[in-house]
C-alpha cells in the first residue's frame, strides 16, 4: 500500500469521525439547553470552547449567539473544523483513494456532503436541527458500517481504525473537558441539577444508556469519569479507543515504534485513579492526554507515512 | 386452488394518449440517422428501443433524465473542466437515450480496428528501429523528422511483443450514406472508457425494462482485459505482476479516470513522487513497508513529463530515472514514450498506405479523404474551399485550434487562411462529414443530434476491442462539437445481436 494513500484514507478516518461527533455535539446541547431552567442553561459558547474554535469564531463577524455558533460550528467553511468542512475533507480523502474503497461508500459519502452542502449556507434553526443532525450522524454511522462490512480488512482498513479511533479519543476527552467545567465546584445554584449536566456529558458520548448498563448505579463523576475514560468495553471511551488503535498497529507492518507511542499512553491512563480527578486536576490531566495522543499521531506519521525519509 | 384473476379497471378508449411520443415528428433531414432510418421507420436493430419509447410520456423521459443525472451526482461520476484558470469539476453528461450498432456491422467494424492498430504498431516500431518504410519512400522521412512525437531517445528501443501503442482510442463518424470512417487515432493517453462503463451502469439503473427485451453485448470485462494485458508487458516473469497506474494528479482532467481504472483493475494509483528509480534501474513505489518493485506502468501522463532526466526537466509529475529504466527493460510502460508519432493528424493521412505496407490488407475502415497543407495542390484545394473544410493542426486533442468552416465566420476563415500559409507542415484538412444523428432528448422534446464513437482496442500480447465504445454527442443543435469540455454529452452504447432469440 502507498505510504501517500494511507495517509489519505487515515485522514478520511479522522474527519468522518469529526463530522459525526461535531453533529453530536451540537445535538445534545440543544437538548442540554432544552433540559434546563433558563439560568443554569450552558451558554452555547461552550461549543465553541470544546473544538477549540473560540479565536476562529472571534474572527469573524457576528455575536456570538445561538444561531451564528450554530452557523460556524455547522456550515461555516473558513472554520477548519466546522461539520462542512470536515465533510469537504473526507470526501476529497476519499475522491482521491477511491482507486481502494468500495464504491457505494463513496457514493454515500458524496451524498452526504452534498445533501449538508446545500444546507451549509443557512441557519440551522431549532425546527430542523435534529433531522439535520441526525441524517449526518447516521450517515456517518452508515458509511463506517459499509466500510466493516464490505471492505476488505487489510492495511487501507486499518488505518481508518486507526484515524477513526485515534480521533474519537481526542473528542472524548474534548467533550469531557468542556461538559465538566462548570461541575467540579460546589457552586449553589447549580448543584439541584448537577445530575442532570453530568447526565448530559455522558449524552454527549452516547454514553448515558451503556453507562447505565454497566454501572447500575446512580451517576457520580468518578464513575463517570471512569467509564469514559478507562471502560475497555464502551466504544467512545478512551482506553477502548487505544486498545482499537492497538489491535490495528499490530497488523500492520513495521509497527514496533507506533506500538510504544500508543501502549504508554494506555498504560498511563489505566494506572490513573479518577477519584483524585477532582476540580483543576481533571483539566490538567485532560491536556496531558491530549498532549500524548498529538504524540500517538506522530508516531503513526513517522512510522507509516514517510518512508525513506 | 385456482384463483380467479381480477382483471384491473382498463380505459374507455384504447387510443394512444396524446402526450405520448410521436417519432413522425422526428426529423434527421439530409443526415444518417442512427436510430430512424428511411421514411421515419426504425432500423431493424432498434425496433424495441423505438417501441418502447413511442409508448412513453415525455413527462416520463425527462423523469428519467433526471434520475440518471442525479445518479451520476451522486455516484460522483465527473469531468474536470479548466475555466477561467480555475478546475471545475463538471457532472458527466449523459443522454438516456442509448445509441445501437448491429452486432453484424460491429465484427466488421472490430476487424477493422484491430488491423489498423496492428499496423501502427508495425509502424512505430519500424520508425525506431530500420525505418525500412522510410527508406521505401512509402511515408515521406520529413513527416517524421518533423514530427514533435518522434522522440529521438526511443530509437532502438525494443518494447516486448513489438508494440508501443497498448490502448488505442479511435474516433468514428458516420457519413450521411451510412460509410463509417476512422477520423482519427488517439494513441497517447486516450481517455473515456470509464464514462463508457459508468454509462452503462446508469443505463441499467434508469432503463432496466429495455435490457430484458434486446441482446446486448456487454462492456464491463474492459477492466479486467486491461489488466490481462498489462499483465503481458511484464519483464519478469512472475504470476502477479505488480501493476500501477500513474496519474499526474488530482487536478488531472480525466483524473476520474485514472482512479476508476486503478480501483477496477485492483492496481495501485501512483503519483510521479510516489516512485523512484533505485541504482539497480527498477522501479520502486513508496509503500507502508517500504520501497516495493513495479512491473508495469499505466501511465496517463504525456511523455513530456514523464521523466525530468530525459524530457521536460521542469516536471514535477514524472519520476526521474523512469526512462531508463523502461529502456533498460526493467518495466513495462504503457503506452511507451514515442508512440504519439503514429497520432499525428499528417501521419494519419498515410494510414491507408501504412497498412497496406505491413500487412498487405485494404483497410477495412476506410480514412476521411485528408488534405496535406504541406503539399501545395493540396494546399491549393483547401484555401479554396475553406468554408467546406474541417482544418486540424496536426498534433493538438480535445478539438482545441480547430475550424469548422460550415460553421466558421469570415475572420474565422481568413484567419485560418493565414495560419495555414504560415505554417502549413501544421495543417491538414478534411472535407467536412454529414456526422449521422441520433435521437437526443433536449429539453422537453426528442431531436436529432449528431454524434461520433471512440473504441477503445488493447494490444499486448493479443488483441481486445471494447463492445462499442464511448458514444459522445453535440448537445447543441447543427454542432458537431462533441468533446465534452465544450458542450458535448454522451450516450450509452448497444451492440445488439438482432439474430439473438
Amino acid at each position: 500500500m502507498l505510504a501517500r494513500t494511507a495517509e489519505r484514507v487515515y485522514w478520511l478516518g479522522r474527519f468522518l469521525e469529526r463530522a459525526e461527533n461535531t453533529a453530536r455535539l451540537i445535538l445534545v446541547r440543544h437538548h442540554a439547553i432544552l433540559d434546563l431552567p433558563r439560568e443554569v442553561q450552558p451558554g452555547w459558547d461552550l461549543l465553541l470552547q470544546v473544538l477549540g474554535a473560540e479565536q476562529d469564531f472571534a474572527a469573524l463577524p457576528g455575536a456570538a449567539n445561538e444561531k451564528n455558533i450554530i452557523s460556524f460550528v455547522f456550515g461555516e467553511r473558513e472554520n477548519p473544523s466546522s461539520i462542512i468542512s470536515s465533510l469537504t475533507s473526507a470526501r476529497e480523502n476519499m475522491r482521491t483513494t477511491r482507486e481502494i474503497m468500495p464504491s457505494e461508500t463513496w457514493e454515500r459519502i458524496n451524498s452526504l456532503y452534498l445533501s449538508v452542502a446545500r444546507r451549509s449556507n443557512k441557519d440551522l434553526p431549532r425546527g430542523v436541527r435534529h433531522s439535520v443532525l441526525n441524517n449526518i450522524i447516521q450517515s456517518c454511522q452508515q458509511i463506517t458500517g459499509m466500510l466493516a462490512g464490505t471492505m476488505n480488512q487489510d492495511a487501507a482498513y486499518q488505518f481508518i481504525r486507526m484515524g477513526r479511533n485515534l480521533e474519537r479519543a481526542d473528542m472524548s476527552t474534548r467533550i469531557i473537558d468542556a461538559a465538566s467545567a462548570g461541575l467540579m465546584g460546589n457552586l449553589e445554584d447549580i448543584s439541584p441539577y448537577r445530575n442532570v449536566l453530568w447526565i448530559s456529558v455522558l449524552q454527549s458520548l452516547s454514553a448515558y444508556q451503556m453507562y447505565r448498563l454497566n454501572v447500575q448505579r446512580n451517576v457520580s463523576p468518578q464513575d463517570v469519569l471512569e467509564f469514559l475514560f478507562q471502560s475497555h468495553i464502551f466504544p467512545r471511551a478512551v482506553a477502548h479507543c487505544l486498545g482499537e488503535i492497538e489491535h490495528s498497529m499490530k497488523l500492520l507492518p513495521e509497527h514496533k515504534p507506533a506500538l510504544a507511542a500508543a501502549e504508554k499512553v494506555l498504560k498511563k491512563l489505566s494506572s490513573t485513579d479518577c477519584g483524585e480527578l477532582v476540580d483543576s486536576e481533571l483539566h490538567g490531566f485532560i491536556d496531558d492526554l491530549q498532549l500524548q495522543l498529538v504524540d500517538v499521531h506522530a508516531a503513526i506519521v513517522d512510522t507509516w507515512f514517510t518512508p525513506g525519509e | 386452488m385456482v384463483q380467479a384473476k381480477i382483471k384491473s379497471p382498463q380505459p374507455y378508449s384504447r387510443v394512444r394518449p396524446r402526450s405520448t411520443i410521436d417519432w413522425s415528428q422526428y426529423h434527421p433531414g439530409e443526415f444518417y440517422d442512427e436510430i430512424i432510418g428511411k421514411a421515419g421507420r426504425a432500423r431493424p436493430a432498434t425496433r424495441s428501443l423505438v417501441e418502447f419509447i413511442r409508448k412513453q410520456t415525455i413527462k416520463h423521459l425527462v423523469s428519467r433524465q433526471q434520475a440518471a443525472d442525479l445518479a451520476i451526482q451522486e455516484m460522483g461520476i465527473t469531468f474536470t473542466v479548466y475555466s477561467e484558470g480555475q478546475n471545475i469539476d463538471r457532472s458527466w453528461p449523459l443522454d438516456i437515450i442509448p445509441r445501437i450498432i448491429p452486432l453484424q456491422e460491429w465484427r466488421v467494424l472490430e476487424q477493422g480496428l484491430i488491423q489498423r492498430l496492428t499496423a501502427l504498431n508495425m509502424f512505430i516500431d519500424d520508425v525506431y528501429n530500420k525505418q525500412q518504410i522510410l527508406k521505401d519512400k512509402v511515408v515521406p522521412e520529413e513527416i517524421i523528422a518533423s514530427s514533435p512525437d518522434f522522440l529521438k531517445q526511443c530509437l532502438g528501443a525494443k518494447p516486448r511483443h513489438g508494440v508501443w501503442a497498448h490502448i488505442c482510442g479511435s474516433d468514428l463518424v458516420r457519413d450521411s450514406d451510412g460509410t463509417v470512417f476512422v477520423l482519427e487515432d488517439n494513441l497517447r493517453v486516450p481517455s473515456g472508457v470509464s464514462y463508457m462503463l459508468e454509462n452503462r451502469a446508469i443505463s441499467k439503473r434508469v432503463l432496466p425494462q429495455l435490457f430484458d427485451r434486446n441482446s446486448i453485448q456487454p462492456v464491463a470485462d474492459y477492466p479486467s482485459q486491461l489488466f490481462d494485458m498489462l499483465a503481458s508487458l511484464s519483464p519478469r516473469a512472475v504470476k502477479h505482476p505488480e501493476i500501477v497506474v500513474m496519474t499526474p494528479g488530482v487536478f488531472n482532467s480525466a483524473y476520474f479516470e485514472h482512479a476508476y481504472l486503478a480501483q477496477r483493475m485492483g492496481a495501485e494509483l501512483v503519483e510521479g513522487a510516489d516512485m523512484v528509480v533505485g541504482s539497480d534501474d527498477r522501479v520502486y513505489m513508496k509503500t507502508i513497508r517500504g520501497l516495493s518493485p513495479i512491473d508495469v506502468i499505466y501511465r496517463r501522463i504525456n511523455d513530456d513529463f514523464l521523466d525530468p532526466e530525459v524530457f521536460r526537466p521542469d516536471s514535477a509529475l514524472g519520476t526521474p530515472g523512469l526512462f531508463r529504466a523502461w529502456r533498460k527493460g526493467k518495466v513495462g510502460l504503457a503506452n511507451a514514450p514515442g508512440a504519439g508519432v503514429a497520432d499525428d493528424k499528417v501521419v494519419y493521412t498515410f494510414v491507408p498506405a501504412i497498412i497496406k505496407y505491413y500487412l498487405d490488407q485494404d483497410p477495412i475502415i476506410p480514412n476521411v479523404p485528408s488534405y496535406l497543407c504541406v503539399n501545395e495542390k493540396h494546399r491549393k484545394y483547401v484555401l479554396e474551399n475553406l468554408a467546406n473544410m474541417v482544418v486540424k493542426p496536426a498534433n493538438e486533442s480535445g478539438g482545441y485550434g480547430m475550424l469548422i468552416g460550415p460553421a466558421a465566420s469570415k475572420k474565422e476563415l481568413a484567419m485560418f487562411a493565414g495560419l495555414i500559409k504560415k505554417n502549413p507542415r501544421n495543417y491538414m484538412a478534411q472535407p467536412a462529414l454529414k456526422l449521422s444523428t441520433a435521437p437526443t432528448l433536449c429539453g422537453n422534446s426528442i431531436e436529432p443530434r449528431h454524434l461520433d464513437l471512440r473504441p477503445f482496442i488493447l494490444q499486448g500480447k493479443n488483441h481486445y476491442v471494447t463492445a462499442g465504445g464511448l458514444t459522445r454527442v453535440a448537445l447543441r443543435k447543427g454542432s458537431l462539437v462533441v468533446n465534452s469540455s465544450q458542450g458535448g454529452g454522451s450516450k450509452d452504447t448497444w451492440i445488439v445481436d438482432t439474430e439473438a432469440g
